[in-house]
């Protein structure tokens, strides 16, 4: 259980969602619609032995902005519960990332708007991954 | 030894180590107190000790995989005397600065099925034990 087999996890779950384009690590070029994987932070010693850790883990969903009403139905269609192109679904679709982690579940969708990257405004999404491990 | 911060003590059951999937471990010895106040206590109550006893106290995390916690602690156990041995020191086998305590405690309850939707399946128990605890430290 290490924290790029995590990583590596999530990112193949989100891969199920067709067009959507991810990423392990902050990329130097966005080509949206893209999902970044990152880590937020750790809880140590959550059991004796080092029998658990819980990982806190930050997915970012960014799409273009260039045609808005567009980018937020897109972002609308990731954000679902449930469907083909919901990004909770896709994630929490093997729970264990194949014996990555214990357990994980998506908490939330806490933020919704507009991030900058390499001077280009986009529209995301994010989403709070918990990882048991 | 220094004083410590608890980062992994070791708690076995049966002979199981389960360790991995305890997160508090706290072990209680109690004396009662007989009350032997007289006339001559000047004012005051006077107490000798009386039988002792002792409880354990664990957070558990649920985990029913192979081997796992689950298989161990089973519903089958609740009402029988099972050993527990817990080791202190953030140590996995007794020594002068982690010694072991060995006990015999009542299962008295068991929640396999515990926590709300999206919380991690955990249950707390305290254990009474029974007879007496033995400390060892090699």
């Amino acid at each position: 259980m290490t924290i790029a087999a995590i990583r590596e996890g999530i990112a193949t779950n989100l891969r199920t969602v067709s067009g959507l384009r991810v990423f392990e690590e902050i990329p130097d070029q966005v080509a949206p619609p893209a999902a970044i994987v990152s880590l937020n932070s750790i809880q140590y010693h959550q059991a004796f032995a080092g029998g658990l850790n819980i990982y806190s883990f930050t997915v970012r969903v960014i799409v273009g902005r260039a045609a808005e009403r567009q980018a937020q139905r897109y972002l609308d269609l990731y954000s679902e519960p449930t469907g083909d192109s919901s990004c909770k679904s896709a994630i929490e679709s093997n729970r264990t990332l194949s014996g990555a982690c214990q357990d994980l579940i998506v908490e939330s969708m806490p933020n919704i708007g507009s991030i900058t990257v390499n001077e280009s405004d986009y529209l995301a999404a994010e989403f709070a991954v918990t990882v048991y491990a | 030894m220094a004083k410590y911060v608890v980062t992994g003590n070791n708690v076995s059951i049966g002979g199981t180590d389960v360790s991995g999937s305890v997160a508090r471990a706290e072990l209680t010895i109690t004396s009662t107190e007989v009350d032997v106040t007289d006339f001559a206590s000047g004012g005051f109550t006077e107490v000798v000790g009386g039988l002792k006893s002792g409880s354990l106290s664990l957070d558990f995390h649920n985990d029913f995989g192979s081997g796992a916690l689950n298989t161990v602690l089973t519903e089958d156990l609740v009402g029988t005397l099972v050993e527990i041995v817990v080791i202190a020191g953030n140590g996995s086998s007794a020594s002068a600065d982690t010694p072991s305590y060995t006990a015999n405690f009542l299962i008295n309850s068991l929640s396999p099925v515990s926590g709300a939707v999206g919380d991690l399946s955990t249950f707390s128990v305290t254990f009474p034990m029974s007879g007496t605890v033995t400390k060892a430290v090699s």
